[in-house]
């Protein structure tokens, strides 16, 4: 891959629901509720991207968009050179396959699954890859060392602390090398000793894989870290920085 | 997790993979359970009822002394017998016909059976010498010149000893052997008199057989089961009108209703352990796919496609079901094998070994189930958006009520087709079910209602939606608990009664009316009453005032309506309905009542006969007409004479006629019966003991098999409970948290758990009660010819027993979420 190339491309985004009202007695009292309004940014191969916004400005549904987890009201994403509106779920889904990596604020790891099957997950979806189960399992036992759990493999999520979730998700997001990886508030739920931890870790191995990252987050500390911060207000893109060469650019 | 094949990885392997972890989920192993409950329900009731119906199907064989049996009133077509004999059966001939036998002053009427050399051809005859004597096997062909064997009562009646003359027609024969036990002999037995063999080669020289005579001619036939079918298919069409296949219709109809009644309760049994099974099944499938939306939508972020995500479900659901299936099976085959057990004791030889098909009537039962319960939840799972991952809602989209339903309603009736083979019969239980559903369910809404009205006041617990939920699933598991325990009981209690220790043993036949009064004062002596009934023999020759006959078109398909035309009924009269009777339609006669005949509800169908409809009958020639004013159901193994017609009180005066009576006389109590045989000669006594134990024994063994099958539904019962509860957990715990979070003590919170769980089991259980009072009597009165009779009980027991049990499982299952500490809300 080209450094620099542009895996994401956001073009005029809107994004709106119906609403119906609450207490109307009219049937047809709907209304249109904007959520996002003419998004557009390009994100580079290896770029890290914050996004940060208080809660209910679109930041989480600009991710679910950029991530091909919904479409769009009107406008495009470009994701990794394909335009997300001219597929269906099910291809969005393959496009994302073993490219894409997720990190949650819930991490939403499977409970019936041990840490190492949660990881073993991704490479076991992607029937293109070929692995064989033994190599599966020895690319998810070196993800889990690699964020420090190699002691709890065949522990349950129930059985690990919030900080340990993570970190298997983290190598859960990581084992298949992907191109991007989209994290939505991944210190939401632990606090900040732990979350610190976490963070480091995620910068860690963003950089190590040279993979581009988009962070969706309310810290601005946080966002510094990024290379480029977009911060967004009742939907648009107030500002974006890039905190590289310090220079603001008017949005 | 995808289901394409990698090289090395082969699909089971895969497949136990993914069993293992959908094991991890307490949803899973419930769905599993249930499925377990309902196989082994399923497959134990069906092994079980197969070996016993081919148990008596073989003793029906050797009651009919071959596998195949014509019988005519006309001598056969012979060419049937060569082509028995060209496809390589074996074949055996009957003529039988009453005829009177003499040995010096004693006359004695009896029934002749010329048998050619091969009979039986199935079963056999046994013999002694003596009339408690050693018994032995004797072969027709055995028997030298001029031997016949004899029941034990043609030698009494003679007053004749082994090896002594006697005369038949214009032959003198030799009373060789007594007859201890032959096929055909507990069908009908106080129709006739004593039964002699004679060689079919003697017949001829008796001069007994004439052209007019009224004698039964039949055809035996046995060989390979498949030969015996094909040469049927061959015979049927050929049949005339007078000649038809016998079958075990005609014999023990006693055991047949009682052993009939038994299964019909274990299917019953069974098939409601299935239907409580699948509420199980459908609540753990429901919670189970509640709890993997974020599964799914993780998946998806993953990249899974919906195939992936539909196999790695269907696969896991389809094993769970197969493998349920399985292990079901084996538990049944051996739980059978308890069951069979005692059932082969009393059928006294080894039954047939247990066949294939209800392993596959369980491994259907549980894919049914499994998918029929759960397709409609695991469809919309699939369906389930990615981006809800990030919205931090799990929502499941709602399952379109009409899919559902549909899915639920083919589930059901697919069901019970496979468990009744009766496209009717499901057809109604799927209507009772549905209904019973509906009722609950509003019932359950008001109930409520009401419950929030007055709720503040009493300080009831707040009343929420999954109330009403609950109540249903809760009311439909108390419903048929109680239903099976109201039914059990009262089916075995019934039962029983039905055979008293006490019950008649005996029969006297041919009672002269100047003998009435006699015999009932002699019987008086003894302490013995009993009614007897008049008997008149008579012909159906017209219904509403035209002729009928079995040539009919109505009847064409109907054999047993053409044999009911061919026979001649036995019509009485009764003051009284007869014990054990139940009126179906219309009104038992009025006292003083000079017209009208009840009729019994079997051949009210079989023949189309309505109340009002008008029945003409040929009694020694003379017509007599009346109208039907009742229909009547019959007890017929009471051991008790029973009729097809019953008239009113004095419709037969003027007729001739004998009369018939049933008494109870104890063991060893000889005395009353010698008295009466001596002072009154025309009387015919037929000892039915030996019938009568065979029945009691089968009926002690049913009602053994009928509370083991009761078990499962009890577990199923549980499964059900569980299930229920667990798919309101994940609410529970977050309710808990948030008084926790608002000061709730621990003991307030059991405290409200505890009352919550004991309102809804008890308006579940009250319910319940209800509706079980009304399907028992349904049930009682349709399905087991019971009397029906209201258990106010079962409401109290109902109501109490729901607060109970729910409160007891309600708190089990919630027990570990009250240590749950607030801060979980923020996880």
């Amino acid at each position: 891959m080209i450094k620099n190339s542009i895996v994401i491309e956001a073009k005029d985004l809107n994004k709106s629901l119906v609403v119906s009202q609450q207490g109307s007695t009219d049937a047809n009292s709907k209304e249109m509720l904007q959520i996002l309004q003419d998004i557009k940014f390009k994100v580079s191969q290896g770029e890290s991207v914050a996004i940060t916004g208080i809660s209910g400005s679109g930041k989480t549904t600009l991710l679910g968009l950029l991530a091909g987890l919904d479409v769009p009201t009107s406008g495009e994403v470009i994701l990794l050179d394909q335009n997300l509106s001219s597929l269906d779920e099910d291809q969005r889904a393959a496009l994302r396959l073993g490219k894409v990596g997720f990190v949650f604020q819930s991490f939403h790891l499977m409970d019936n699954l041990t840490a190492l099957e949660n990881v073993m997950l991704p490479l076991e979806l992607d029937g293109n890859l070929s692995l064989k189960n033994n190599d599966i399992r020895a690319r998810a036992e070196d993800a889990l060392k690699e964020v420090g759990l190699e002691h709890r493999m065949a522990h349950l999520p129930t059985q690990l602390s919030g900080g340990e979730q993570q970190r298997v998700a983290l190598a859960r997001a990581f084992v298949s090398n992907p191109i991007i990886l989209f994290a939505d508030e991944p210190t939401g739920n632990l606090d900040s000793n732990t979350g610190n931890e976490i963070i480091e870790l995620l910068f860690s191995m963003q950089q190590q894989n040279n993979t581009t990252l988009v962070l969706v987050t309310h810290d601005d500390a946080l966002a510094d870290r990024c290379q480029t911060h977009y911060r967004i207000d009742a939907g648009q893109i107030m500002n974006a920085r890039k905190s590289m060469n310090e220079s603001k650019i008017a949005s | 997790m995808n289901l394409r094949s990698r090289p090395d990885m082969s699909l089971f392997i895969k497949l136990f993979k993914e069993i293992k972890h959908f094991w991890r989920l307490a949803e899973m192993r419930l769905l599993f359970l249930a499925l377990l409950v309902a196989v082994v329900a399923v497959t134990s009731v069906g092994f079980f009822t197969e070996r016993a119906d081919r148990a008596m199907n073989s003793q029906a064989i050797q009651i009919l002394g071959g596998d195949l049996v014509i019988v005519s009133s006309r001598p056969i077509n012979k060419l049937y017998l060569t082509e028995a004999t060209q496809r390589g059966l074996s074949s055996a001939e009957v003529i039988s016909f009453p005829s009177m036998i003499s040995k010096g002053e004693k006359f004695q009427l009896a029934q002749i059976k010329a048998v050619s050399k091969d009979y039986p051809l199935l079963g056999k005859v046994e013999t002694s010498i003596e009339r408690m004597g050693d018994i032995e096997t004797t072969r027709m062909d055995s028997l030298q010149n001029n031997e016949v064997l004899a029941d034990e009562r043609l030698f009494v009646a003679l007053e004749a000893k082994s090896g002594e003359q006697a005369r038949l027609g214009k032959s003198q024969i030799t009373l060789a052997k007594i007859i201890r036990k032959m096929p055909d002999q507990a069908s009908n037995s106080f129709q006739f008199a004593p039964k002699m063999l004679l060689p079919l080669e003697q017949l001829t020289a008796t001069g007994l057989l004439t052209e007019g005579s009224r004698a039964s001619y039949s055809y035996l036939f046995a060989g390979e089961e498949t030969t015996v079918k094909s040469f049927t298919g061959w015979l049927k069409p050929k049949l005339q009108q007078h000649e038809r296949v016998r079958t075990l219709d005609d014999g023990l109809p006693a055991v047949q209703q009682a052993l009939q009644r038994g299964q019909r309760f274990l299917k019953m049994a069974s098939l409601l352990a299935v239907i409580l099974a699948g509420a199980g099944i459908a609540l753990s499938s429901y919670s189970l796919t509640r709890h993997e939306i974020s599964s799914v939508a993780v998946l998806k972020t993953m990249g899974a496609s919906r195939k992936q995500i539909l196999s790695r479900y269907l696969g896991a659901l389809v094993s769970v079901a197969i493998i349920a299936g399985i292990v079901g099976a084996i538990i049944g085959y051996f739980i059978q094998f308890y069951l069979a057990g005692y059932l082969q004791d009393f059928v006294g030889q080894d039954l047939p070994p247990a066949g294939f098909l209800p392993v596959f009537i369980g491994l259907a039962t549980s894919l049914i189930m499994a998918l029929g319960f759960s397709a409609p939840q695991l469809l919309q799972l699939i369906k389930t958006a990615p981006i809800q991952i990030l919205q931090r809602s799990s929502q499941a989209s709602k399952t379109p009520l009409l899919f559902s339903f549909l899915s639920l309603t083919i589930a059901v009736f697919a069901l019970m087709w496979l468990q009744t083979s009766d496209l009717k019969l499901s057809a109604y239980l799927l209507a009772a079910v549905s209904i019973s559903l509906f009722v609950i369910w509003i019932v359950a809404v008001l109930m409520l209602k009401l419950v929030r009205k007055f709720g503040e006041r009493w300080r009831l617990p707040k009343v929420n939606r999954r109330m009403s939920l609950m109540i249903v699933v809760f009311g439909v598991g108390l419903f048929s608990l109680l239903l099976l325990t109201s039914l059990r009981s009262d089916l075995i209690n019934r039962w029983q009664a039905s055979l008293p220790e006490d019950a008649p043993n005996h029969f006297l036949i041919n009672i002269q009316p100047q003998d009435v009064e006699p015999i009932t004062e002699l019987l008086a002596k003894d302490n013995i009453t009993t009614p007897i009934y008049p008997m008149i023999r008579g012909r159906l020759v017209e219904l509403n005032n035209k002729p009928v006959s079995p040539g009919d078109q109505a009847y064409a398909e109907n054999q047993y309506a053409q044999r009911l035309l061919i026979r001649e009924f036995n019509l009485s009269s009764s003051t009284e309905i007869p014990e054990g009777n139940i009126i179906k339609q219309g009104e038992w006669f009025k006292i003083d009542e000079e017209n009208g005949f009840s009729i019994e509800v079997d051949i009210a169908q079989n023949l189309g006969i309505k109340i009002g409809d008008v029945m003409t009958f040929d009694i020694a020639g003379k017509k007599l007409s009346e109208t039907v004013t009742s229909i009547r159901a019959v007890q017929w193994d009471s051991m008790k004479p029973n009729f097809y017609v019953l008239a009113a009180p004095t419709v037969f005066d003027g007729y001739p006629k004998t009369l018939i009576t049933s008494l109870h006389l104890p063991e060893g109590n000889s005395e009353t019966l010698t008295k009466l045989i001596k002072n009154f000669p025309s009387v015919t006594d037929i000892d039915i003991s030996a019938i009568l134990m065979q029945v009691r024994s089968l009926i002690n063994k049913a009602a053994f098999a009928v509370q083991a099958i009761f078990l499962f539904t009890l577990v199923a019962g549980v499964v059900v409970l569980f299930s229920a509860l667990q798919s309101q957990k994940a609410l529970r715990r977050k309710e808990i948290a948030i008084y926790k979070s608002l000061g709730a003590s621990r003991s307030l919170l059991r405290q409200n758990l505890l009352l919550e769980f004991a309102l809804v089991g008890g308006l579940a259980g009250f319910l319940a009660g209800v509706l079980a009072i009304t399907a028992a009597n349904v049930a009682a009165y349709t399905l087991f010819n019971l009397t029906p009779a209201i258990n106010l009980m079962l409401i109290v027991i109902g109501t109490f027993l729901g607060a109970l049990l729910v409160s007891i499982a309600g708190y089990i299952n919630v027990r570990g979420l009250l240590s749950i500490t607030p801060i979980s809300l923020f996880r």
